[in-house]
């Protein structure tokens, strides 16, 4: 076995995930420090523009390029990504903590009988040991996993969890032809996308979310607006859910998604522990209420204790003269 | 259908949890409920036994003793049977080894459908369904919102994908994962809880099962907790200031841009 870091390269209609410029950022500092090589792995379908734009990033760029790979399956990426473990042997093989990294990361690892540690946020090294930071409990407590180092490991990230480094690499382009075969199990029988011009809540630097305060679905038109404005998204509480005002998809909290922004606003959010399990890694946490007894000003770094209604207008305008001075 | 649920007793999301003074080990509140998750695996394989007469539901779950009241809970909402697989003297914390125990556990049973939450609210994996999946050599799709079964020894499932949704038929034996949007999990019937009082739990011990015995060995898992440790705490609410919404926007955006240069 080398000591080289697979990082898995996920895109999207063609654009490189921000999570995966992340991953490349931090295995470069982890190649570095094994003294190895970095692989940065596109697998999919006329990928050239994505793997041109990734030199700068690793030392090598390994594409598998074919057309049953334009829409990612388990099958399929499976079958191709353990050829390629195969062939190069990796020590470190890393993934988005996303809906594509959760579906087929933890089925490589059963192939190959490797360990995993999943939904990890940080990295540190003793001596040559690489340590994983990995929250448990919902964020109430952090562990730090220890890797035995005689064996590959899988490891997925959560977005936002590091910084993205400017690339002053010039890795290789290496074509892999390795035959692709669907699963005949498995039939498509339809896929539908619906937001897919926006970015995702997990990738999101700036959420505003609103919960039951917000009083009704119509009145999420301020919040969108102002989400569209930071180029961010909206997201929801539990309460709001459930009324069926917001989508599932728009959830945050331990029912829903978890989220690390660099901005979460919570406008109307109570701040029920569940949410907090959610959105508690973002780095600042703005909460408007105009309740001062809100529990989730306990949680925030800014409270705002205003009516939403009064205030989020204003706050839209202030934003937007930010945006134009910049 | 024959189906199987796995599902996992953790720690309710209101208990104390306490890390030792040498940051090795963690002291939980016996405070213990179904995975939030799991209860959608449980109730969608009701709902099927509720369509298809001819069905059988059997729960497993690998972990201690307690975890005997949640196989309970599930016997009341309306499931067959329940095992046991008494990790007492195994290695319960790496997904891998659970994985295969349930996988081989599902294996000596036999099953048209395996049912099981997204992930554990304890460990937050999401990765039991997959592996337990691959090792059984079946398809699986995660966080399915829609289920039903077909005539022609298929299933059709909607899942979530990133910012969408998919439609899937797939042959079985199907190992599905299930999340919030799929059903509204019930409230056991006291009859139910009755008929759970008198039901035997069947406890089994892992080496019963066709597992390699690397697995159950003590130090089976590649991957050790090194540490742990309480997250960072954050400074004490900062409330911005002003009498007006005027002024508490401006006040608000002047500490987002120039105190925390965020924006």
């Amino acid at each position: 076995m080398s000591k080289d870091v697979f990082v898995f390269v996920e895109s999207k209609e063609g654009v490189i995930r921000k999570v995966s410029l992340e991953l490349l950022s931090k295995g470069k500092e982890i190649a570095g420090h094994l003294a190895s090589r970095l692989h940065a792995v596109v697998i999919g379908y006329q990928i050239n523009d994505i793997a041109e734009s990734l030199k700068v990033y690793s030392d090598s760029v390994i594409t598998v390029d074919n057309e049953l790979l334009k829409e990612y399956s388990w099958d399929t990426y499976t079958a191709v990504f353990a050829e390629l473990i195969k062939r190069y042997n990796p020590y470190m093989i890393l993934g988005p903590s996303t809906v594509t990294g959760k579906d087929f990361f933890p089925r490589l690892a059963a192939r190959f009988r490797s360990p995993m540690v999943s939904d990890a946020i940080g990295v540190d090294f003793d001596d040559n040991t690489v340590k994983i930071k990995k929250p448990l409990f919902g964020g109430k407590i952090l562990s730090w996993v220890v890797c035995r180092s005689d064996s590959m490991i899988f490891v997925t990230f959560r977005p936002n969890s590091f910084s993205i480094e400017a690339g002053d690499l010039n890795g290789a382009i290496v074509e892999e032809h390795i035959e692709v075969t669907r699963d005949p199990r498995l039939n498509i029988v339809s896929v539908e996308k619906t937001i897919s011009k926006k970015v995702d809540l997990q990738e999101a630097d700036f959420i505003i979310c609103g919960g039951r305060g917000v009083n009704g679905p119509e009145n999420f038109q301020i919040l969108e607006e102002i989400a569209d404005l930071m180029n961010g998204r909206v997201g929801a509480s539990r309460s709001v859910v459930d009324s069926k005002w917001r989508d599932y998809d728009d959830q945050i909290g331990k029912s829903g998604k978890t989220v690390s922004p660099k901005i979460y606003m919570g406008c109307g959010v109570s701040g029920a522990l569940h949410h907090i399990m959610g959105m508690d890694t973002s780095k600042v946490i703005v909460a408007i209420n105009k309740d001062p007894n809100a529990p989730i000003f306990q949680y925030a770094d800014y409270g705002v204790v205003d009516d939403m209604f009064d205030l989020l207008p204003i706050l839209k305008n202030e934003l937007q003269m930010v945006k134009e001075e910049v | 259908m024959n189906i199987l649920v796995f599902i996992k007793q953790v720690a309710d999301t209101e208990a104390r949890i306490i890390i030792s003074s040498d940051n090795k080990t963690l002291e939980i509140e016996n405070k213990y409920v179904i995975n939030f998750f799991d209860e959608f695996a449980i109730e969608e394989a009701i709902r099927i036994k509720e369509k298809i007469k001819d069905s059988r539901i059997t729960i497993c779950t690998y972990g201690p003793a307690r975890s005997i009241e949640g196989l309970r809970t599930a016997i009341a909402m309306g499931a067959d049977r329940a095992f046991l697989i008494d990790s007492t003297n195994y290695e319960s914390d790496d997904p891998l080894i659970v994985a295969e125990i349930l996988a081989a556990f599902a294996k000596k049973e036999g099953f048209d459908c395996i049912l099981c939450g997204r992930q554990a609210i304890d460990d937050e994996n999401a990765n039991i369904g997959a592996m337990a999946a691959e090792f059984l050599n079946i398809p699986h799709v995660n966080c399915i919102t829609r289920l039903d079964v077909l005539e022609n020894g298929k299933v059709r499932v909607e899942s979530e994908i990133e910012g969408g949704k998919k439609v899937l038929d797939i042959t079985l034996p199907v190992l599905l994962t299930t999340q919030k949007g799929l059903n509204e999990p019930r409230v056991p019937f006291i009859t139910g809880v009755m008929k759970a009082m008198k039901t035997e739990i069947i406890t089994i011990d892992p080496a019963s099962l066709d597992v390699p015995k690397e697995t159950l060995d003590k130090n089976a898992s590649k991957t050790i907790i090194f540490s742990y440790e309480a997250p960072p705490q954050r400074l004490p609410v900062k409330i911005v200031e002003g009498v007006t919404s005027g002024e508490k926007a401006k006040a608000l955006i002047k500490a987002l841009r120039d105190d925390v240069k965020v924006i």
